[in-house]
């Protein structure tokens, strides 16, 4: 198996010219949402109606089928209703299109009949080489072509922004969840290159958007949404992530955690293993960083989108406040994160360096009157010392004293050491808006200190990824 | 690896879906897993003689395609010290295995007599296994037997092929793996040992991908340098197009 075919996937996010089979004067069709998505300025190419009913849909010029539009096609969005979409591949296979996104149901997902129709529309598809998305999906959202198939109007689903810092793209089976993290990272701040929603997989799966996102410069990490693969697709999957996690991060989610598959095992061996336990394990050994639920994985796909991976598992905490410290020290350790004391040495010149009312351990408590250098003095020498590999830095600005100099102090360290930070910016409008632009400065910053923790935990993860032997582990597993 | 081949040849040819145990002890021996000494008789007087060979004490275990689960049709005898213990233990088996059938309604095949093997010494006990999943194909599994897997199933996986540093890993993911390190002032185990057999076995299935499951259990592992020996192997076969 091989990734030589990522051109077509390509046009999905970056067709110049689109087509809508089924554009739909009525208001709140699928068929018209989806037009409206494509008549906004941003989109840059050009877009055309197909339906026999009309002239124009929403001033689109509306033509009957593909072969009377005289400019060629790059990609085919399908909602009519399923039985009628052998003829419409018909009609796409003439006109030579390559691309095709499937957003119709009523194909596998309904049983006997609707399978036989999507092995027929398959059968045409592969003959004529037309790559297709779906069906029973919501297609793809691309921030920075503005291709956006989502028939969700944008008033009631936001759509993400890419960011100038990093982005990440996710790939979901389910198209209510693609939809639900539109909406959720149009709020987070979070930057999305691209979304997908797989639907069916008919042609179009996981392994070839994991090929195609490994060498798309516009995203940082990937991530997944996944039920489950089909016969043999959880091994394909596993021999592409292996290849693509040591240069680029790759997050799964994946539900189903649950016994059915037990049932069928007459060994001993099967009836412990449960597919669940075997994609786990397939998980970890090919580098895909597996987590529990969606905020778990914007926490730590952020982290990862902004800042390098640790080289060890050694994390200061810098605090201006101590119950933030206890508290974020404590998650760390429950992920199994090293906290190791500065050493006597470090200890004396913090000593000598900081007020005596100072608390220097870890964390490091530089308490509630510090002002920005106090921060530079502990990150100055922490990083001259060698003896951590990430930093976890409380920000409290409710202190009069701390100034927003601090977010330039922490960016500036970060970037001339290239050592991993995160910040905790605690509180209410004030510090979300220092870490909105803590983030514009290219440090990830967090609502609490276990989101922090988790954050580290993912830098230290892929860096034992990345690094393999040459991460510094310095942390004996001590579970009981 | 033809050996194993032929096997599942003759294995499937017999409709069967599992090996007998010698089978499956000549492909582990193939592949240097260390098993320990065996033959196979048909007689109580070949029995006896096979035993002498490999020295008490033994265990007899019945050999016959139309029994799966040994011990449940009071097929197995073990810790047998002389030859006398051996010729008692070889007419039970048989009369055993006739009476299953009787009850089972089947005539149950005696022409292979029995398997012989040495009575291996206990050392802590470990299982190895494979499953084949539908979406990911061949994984190993691994854990302490007993209560370990039974009652807390602390086991882990990995998918085959996997590298050694993969098979280190694994053990240290198990909650008991202290045990294999040697506590409450027991020597530590001979970890090395079990690792080769871990690699071998994942090695066995990628050259022979129509086995669907396999258990080496129990398998015991002895003191450092002492090396491991799997005592109980049960393979499972599918067709031989199927692939991992």
């Amino acid at each position: 198996m091989s990734c030589g075919n990522t051109e077509s996937i390509d046009i999905f996010f970056n067709a110049k010219s689109v087509a809508i089979y089924g554009a739909s004067a009525s208001q709140n069709s699928v068929g018209q949402s989806i037009i409206q998505n494509f008549i906004r300025p941003q989109y840059a190419g050009k877009v055309y109606a197909i339906n026999p009913k009309y002239t124009q849909v929403l001033g689109v010029p509306c033509f009957a089928n593909l072969q009377e539009i005289k400019d060629p096609i790059d990609l085919v969005i399908i909602a009519v209703p399923a039985r009628i979409t052998p003829r419409v591949f018909e009609d796409i296979a003439a006109k030579g299109v390559k691309a095709s996104i499937i957003i119709s149901g009523g194909f596998s997902e309904t049983g006997a009949i609707g399978t036989e129709l999507e092995d027929e529309v398959v059968a045409i598809a592969k003959k004529h080489g037309i790559r297709i998305i779906g069906p029973n999906c919501i297609g793809v959202v691309d921030t920075l072509s503005h291709i956006d198939t989502f028939f969700l109007p944008e008033y009631r689903c936001g759509r993400p922004k890419p960011s100038n810092v990093a982005n990440i793209s996710l790939v979901s089976q389910s198209g209510a969840f693609a939809a639900a993290i539109s909406d959720w990272t149009s709020e987070l701040g979070l930057g999305v290159s691209k979304l997908v929603s797989l639907g069916n997989k008919c042609d179009v799966d996981d392994d070839d958007l994991l090929c195609y996102l490994a060498e798309d410069n516009s995203t940082q990490v990937i991530c997944y949404y996944t039920e489950g693969y089909d016969q043999d697709k959880g091994r394909t999957f596993f021999d592409t992530a292996s290849r693509v996690t040591p240069n680029k991060p790759v997050i799964v989610v994946k539900a189903g955690r649950g016994q059915r598959a037990k049932a069928a095992a007459s060994s001993h061996t099967g009836s412990l293993a449960g597919s669940d336990s075997i994609a786990d394990a397939a998980y970890k050994q090919s580098g895909v960083i597996r987590v529990d639920n969606f905020e778990h994985m914007f926490d730590a796909a952020k982290a990862l989108a902004m800042q390098p991976p640790a080289k060890g598992d050694r994390v200061l905490m810098i605090t201006n406040g101590g119950g933030l410290g206890v508290m974020t020290t404590d998650a760390l350790e429950d992920l199994e994160l090293a906290i190791p004391s500065p050493s006597k040495e470090l200890t004396e010149i913090y000593k000598e360096r900081l007020p005596s009312y100072c608390a220097i351990g870890n964390p490091i408590d530089v308490v509630g009157d510090a002002n920005a250098s106090r921060y530079d003095i502990v990150f100055e020498e922490a990083i001259k010392s060698g003896e951590y590999d990430m930093f976890v830095v409380g920000m409290l600005l409710q202190t009069p004293g701390l100034s927003m100099e601090i977010t330039n102090v922490i960016a500036n360290h970060q970037r001339q050491s290239n050592l991993p930070f995160v910040v905790v910016s605690m509180g209410g409008g004030f510090t979300t808006k220092a870490g909105e632009i803590m983030e514009l400065m290219g440090v990830p910053t967090y609502a609490t200190g276990e989101k922090a923790a988790l954050a580290a935990k993912g830098l230290a993860q892929y860096g034992e990824i990345k690094y393999r032997d040459k991460f510094n582990k310095t942390l004996i597993s001590n579970k009981p | 690896m033809k050996e194993a081949k032929k096997i599942f040849k003759t294995a499937l040819e017999e409709g069967r879906t599992f090996v007998l145990e010698h089978e499956a002890k000549d492909i582990m021996k193939a592949y240097g897993i260390p098993i320990p000494a065996y033959d196979t008789a048909i007689t109580a007087e070949e029995a006896i003689e096979k035993s002498k060979a490999i020295g008490f004490p033994v265990v007899l275990k019945i050999l016959s395609k139309d029994v799966l689960h040994k011990s449940d049709a009071g097929g197995v005898k073990i810790n047998l010290k002389s030859e006398e213990e051996v010729r008692k233990a070889f007419n039970e088996i048989m009369e055993n295995a006739k009476n299953y059938g009787k009850e089972k309604g089947i005539d149950v095949d005696l022409s292979r007599g029995v398997f012989i093997s040495d009575f291996a010494d206990m050392g802590t006990e470990i299982i190895v296994g494979v499953t084949k999943d539908p979406q990911f194909g061949h994984a190993l599994m691994a854990g302490l037997g007993g209560i370990f897997v039974e009652v807390l199933k602390d086991v882990s996986f990995r998918l085959i092929p996997f590298t050694e540093n993969d098979a280190r890993e694994m053990l240290k993911e198990l909650k008991a793996y202290k045990i294999l390190e040697g506590i409450r002032g027991e020597p530590p185990r001979d970890i090395d040992s079990l690792v080769n057999v871990m690699l071998a076995v994942s090695k066995m299935i990628a050259e022979n991908p129509e086995i669907t499951e396999l258990d080496c259990n129990p398998t015991f592992v002895y003191e450092k340098g002492k090396g491991t020996l799997v005592v109980d192997a049960r393979i499972l076969i599918g067709s031989s197009e199927a692939s991992h």
